[in-house]
C-alpha cells in the first residue's frame, strides 16, 4: 500500500532535480503537481490504516516513519506554497524517497496492547511533527552552507542563481528550528509522562514499559537532540554562532535525529521498540 | 502579403548615425503617420532605442517597400542617401520575424539578455497599435516576438548575473541580506567612486547611509550629494561599522585602513550579524585576510569584475538554449504565416465565383425582370448562399494548411482548375490598395 505514494515521490524527485538543473517553470509546476499527488496518494494510505486499526498508523518505527515521510511531505508543501520557492525541493524529495522505502517493503507492525490512549497520541504526533520540521531546518540549513561557500569563495555559480538569499534561508531554518524545537519539548515531556502512567498502571505487566529509563538509547539520543537543538536556538547565536554554524548545527541535530529514528529504533532499543 | 524590417543598430551603423536616425526625438507615433501617408506599406511598426532604430512593415513588394522606406528614414531625419545607405539592414518575411524575436529576447543587444529590449518592444507595438498601423500580420508577430521574449527570460539564464561592476555589488549584497530596505551602508571615502555606488545601493531603498571621511568637510560634501546621507568624523569609524551591514570602502590610502584585527574586533560586537565589504579603492583598503572572519564578505574591484566576466561567459552560453526558443516559435510562426500564402488564392476563388454568379444574373435577367421585386431579390440571396456554400470547405482546408509546399500545391491546383488569375496577377489587379488613413481601422482580409 506503501509503494504508490512512493512511486509518486520517486517521479516528483526526478521532476524536482530536473527543474533545478534546467529551470523551466512548467517542469517545476509538475514537479509540485506529482509532490502533491503523491502527497494525497499516501493520505489515503493512512487514512485506510487508521480505519483498519482505529487509530493513526505511528506506533512502530515502520508506521511511524511512513507517518513522519507524510508530515515531512506536507510540511515542505506548506513551506513551498507560502515562499513559492523550490529549489529546496531537490534536496527533500531524496529524503522522502529513501525514508517511504522503508514502510514500502516493511510490513506495518500490529500495535502493542499498552500504546494506547491520548498521551501516547500526542507523544508521538509532536515528536513525528517535531523530526519533519529539523528535516525541514537541515535541507534549509545544507542550501545555506553551500550559497554561503559559493559567495566567500568569490565564485557564483550554481546555487548562487538558483537560491534564496542567505538572510532568507537563515530565517526559514530559525523558524524551522523554532516550532521543531516547540513539538520536541512537548513531545518529551508526554512521553515522560506517559511512561510514569503506564508503568504504574496498564503497562505494568509489559517488561519493555518497565525497562524504560534515560539510559534506554533511543530516549537518551533524544535527549541529545534536545540538547542540540536548545543550544542552536538559545545558545549559539548569543556566542556569535550566527549563520554557517547554525546551519551545521541543524544538519548535526538531524543526523541524530535519523540515527534515532531508523537504525537505533530497529536495531538497538531494548525498551522502546514496539 | 510580405513582412519587410529596415534598420539601423548598433552592429551596422556607428553613434553618430544612430544618434541621427533616433524617431524617439520628434515622435515614434507621428513617424508613423508620415510612414502610412507614403503607401507603401499596409501594416507599419517603428522600434526606436538607443541602439537601433527598426522599422518592420507589412507590404506587397519587397523591393520597392524596400528603396521607399530607406528613402522615408533619409527624409523623416534629413538624411542624405549616401550617409544613411551603407548602415541600412533589410530582411524580409521568416527571416524579418527570426530578427524580431532575437532582438527580443536579447540575443541581438549590445549587452547580451540586457532586460529593458522587451520592454522596448512592447512599447513599440503599443504605439504603433494605436496609431492603427497595425493589423493582423504584425500584430501576430510581436505577441509571438513577446512570447518569445518571456519563454526566454524565465526558461533560460541569459538575462541572469550581473554585467557591470555596481550592479554585480548590489545583487551580491541583495543574495546576502535578501532585500536591502532596512539595511545600513557605510561609505569610507568621499570620492567619486564610492559615491557612484552608494547612489546605487540608495536606488535599492536601504535604510539609512553614512559617509566617512578623514576630512569631514568633504564627507560633509558627498552626504549631501547623495542625499538623504549623513556624514560621520573619522573617529566614528568602528561605531559606524559596527552599525553597518554593508560597507564601501574607496579611499586614496596607500596603504589598508581596515586589517584584519580591526574587522575581527568589529565582527566580536556584532556577534553574528553578516558584513558585506565592497573594497573599491585601488590600492585596496581592506586586507585581503579580512574575508577569511566568519561572517565577513569581501569583495575587491578584481573579484567583482571577474562576477562580471563569469555572468557574460554564461550568458554566452545560455545564448544556444535562447536560439533553440527562437527557432521553436519561429517555426509556430511561419507556420501560421505560409498558411496566410493561399490567402490570394481563396479570394481570387471567391471572386471568380463571384463574378459567374453576376455573370449568370444579368444573362437571366430578361426572365428574372418579369418577377415581383421581393421574388427577385430571394433569387439574389439564393444564389448567394449557394456560393457561400461550395467555397465553405474549400477555403477552411486551405486555411488550415500549414507547410509551404502543400500551399503551392493547393493553390496551384486550383489556379489551373478554375482558370484563376496567375498569382502576381492577382495581387496585382484588386488587392493592392494605396494605403488610405479613412480605411485603416478595418481589418483586411484578402
Amino acid at each position: 500500500m506503501n509503494v504508490a505514494p512512493l512511486a509518486l515521490y520517486t517521479a516528483a524527485m526526478a521532476a524536482y532535480a530536473w527543474h533545478f538543473a534546467q529551470r523551466n517553470p512548467a517542469v517545476g509546476r509538475a514537479a509540485t503537481t506529482m509532490l502533491v499527488a503523491g502527497a494525497l496518494a499516501h493520505t489515503f494510505v493512512i487514512g485506510m490504516l487508521t480505519m483498519e486499526i482505529g487509530q493513526v498508523p505511528m506506533a512502530g518505527a515502520t508506521s511511524a516513519i511512513s507517518t513522519f515521510v507524510w508530515l515531512l511531505a506536507l510540511a515542505y508543501l506548506y513551506t513551498e506554497m507560502t515562499t513559492d520557492e523550490r529549489a529546496m525541493g531537490v534536496f527533500i524529495l531524496p529524503l522522502l524517497v529513501l525514508l517511504q522505502a522503508i514502510p514500502a517493503i516493511r510490513p506495518i507492525e500490529t500495535r502493542a496492547a499498552v500504546l494506547q490512549g491520548p498521551l501516547f497520541g500526542i507523544h508521538v504526533s509532536s515528536l513525528l511533527f517535531a523530526y519533519a520540521s529539523f528535516a525541514l531546518a537541515c535541507v534549509i540549513g545544507i542550501t545555506y552552507v553551500l550559497l554561503f561557500k559559493e559567495i566567500k569563495a568569490k565564485h557564483l555559480g550554481f546555487f548562487y542563481a538558483r537560491l534564496p538569499s542567505l538572510q532568507v534561508l537563515d530565517r526559514m531554518n530559525q523558524r524551522a528550528i523554532v516550532i521543531g524545537w516547540i513539538f520536541l519539548t512537548l513531545g518529551l515531556i508526554v512521553g515522560f509522562i506517559f511512561a510514569a502512567q503506564a508503568r504504574g498502571g496498564y503497562g505494568s505487566g509489559d517488561p519493555r514499559v518497565q525497562a524504560m529509563s534515560l539510559m534506554d538509547p533511543k530516549i537518551f539520543v533524544a535527549l541529545v537532540c534536545w540538547v542540540v537543538y536548545s543550544f542552536e536556538l538559545f545558545g549559539a547565536r548569543r556566542i556569535g554562532w550566527g549563520g554557517r554554524r547554525t546551519a551545521y548545527l541543524s544538519l548535526l541535530g538531524f543526523v541524530i535525529v535519523l540515527l534515532n529514528f531508523v537504525p537505533i529504533s530497529y536495531f538497538f532499543s531494548k525498551s522502546h521498540n514496539f | 502579403m510580405h513582412l519587410l524590417l529596415v534598420g539601423v543598430s548598433h552592429r551596422t551603423a556607428p553613434v553618430e548615425v544612430r544618434e541621427r536616425v533616433d524617431f524617439q526625438a520628434r515622435g515614434v507615433a507621428e513617424a508613423l503617420g508620415v510612414l502610412a501617408s507614403r503607401g507603401s506599406t499596409r501594416e507599419a511598426v517603428v522600434l526606436s532605442t538607443c541602439n537601433r532604430a527598426e522599422l518592420y512593415v507589412a507590404c506587397d513588394d519587397v523591393q520597392p517597400t524596400r528603396d521607399d522606406l530607406v528613402g522615408f528614414v533619409g527624409d523623416f531625419h534629413g538624411l542624405a542617401h549616401a550617409d544613411l545607405a551603407p548602415h541600412v539592414y533589410d530582411v524580409s518575411d521568416l527571416d524579418a520575424a527570426r530578427h524580431l524575436f532575437r532582438v527580443a529576447a536579447g540575443l541581438d543587444s549590445l549587452v547580451v539578455g540586457e532586460p529593458q529590449i522587451l520592454g522596448q518592444v512592447k512599447e513599440a507595438h503599443s504605439v504603433a497599435t494605436e496609431a492603427h498601423t497595425v493589423g493582423p500580420v504584425l500584430n501576430r508577430l510581436f505577441h509571438s516576438s513577446f512570447a518569445v521574449g518571456k519563454r526566454v527570460r524565465t526558461e533560460t539564464g541569459l538575462g541572469s548575473g550581473a554585467v557591470s561592476v555596481s550592479y554585480a555589488a548590489v545583487a551580491l549584497a541583495r543574495k546576502i541580506f535578501g532585500d536591502l530596505t532596512g539595511r545600513n551602508v557605510l561609505v569610507v571615502g568621499a570620492g567619486e567612486m564610492g559615491k557612484l555606488t552608494a547612489l546605487h545601493m540608495k536606488s535599492q531603498g536601504v535604510h539609512h547611509m553614512t559617509i566617512i571621511s578623514r576630512t569631514m568637510a568633504h564627507a560633509a560634501r558627498t552626504a549631501e550629494a547623495i542625499g538623504g546621507a549623513s556624514a560621520a568624523p573619522w573617529d566614528e569609524l568602528d561605531a559606524s561599522l559596527g552599525a553597518s551591514d554593508i560597507v564601501i570602502t574607496a579611499t586614496g590610502a596607500s596603504a589598508p585602513i581596515l586589517t584584519k584585527a580591526h574587522i575581527e574586533g568589529v565582527m566580536r560586537r556584532r556577534r553574528s550579524r553578516p558584513l558585506f565589504i565592497i573594497d573599491i579603492a585601488l590600492p585596496r583598503d581592506v586586507e585581503s585576510a579580512a574575508g577569511e572572519i566568519e561572517q565577513v564578505f569581501l569583495y575587491n574591484i578584481d573579484d567583482l569584475q571577474a562576477t562580471v566576466r563569469e555572468n557574460l561567459a554564461r550568458r554566452a552560453s545560455e545564448m544556444v538554449r535562447a536560439e533553440a526558443i527562437v527557432a521553436e516559435e519561429i517555426d509556430k510562426f511561419g507556420a501560421w504565416f505560409r498558411s496566410r500564402g493561399a490567402i490570394p488564392t481563396v479570394v481570387a476563388l471567391r471572386q471568380r465565383f463571384e463574378a459567374i454568379r453576376q455573370a449568370e444574373l444579368e444573362r437571366l435577367d430578361f426572365k428574372l425582370s418579369a418577377l415581383p421585386p421581393e421574388a427577385r431579390t430571394r433569387v439574389d440571396e439564393i444564389t448567394h448562399l449557394i456560393v457561400e456554400k461550395l467555397l465553405l470547405t474549400p477555403t477552411e482546408q486551405l486555411k488550415a494548411v500549414g507547410d509551404a509546399d502543400t500551399v503551392g500545391a493547393y493553390t496551384e491546383a486550383l489556379t489551373r482548375l478554375f482558370g484563376l488569375p496567375e498569382e502576381g496577377d492577382a495581387e496585382r489587379t484588386d488587392t493592392v490598395e494605396p494605403f488610405n488613413p479613412e480605411r485603416r481601422n478595418r481589418p483586411r482580409s484578402r
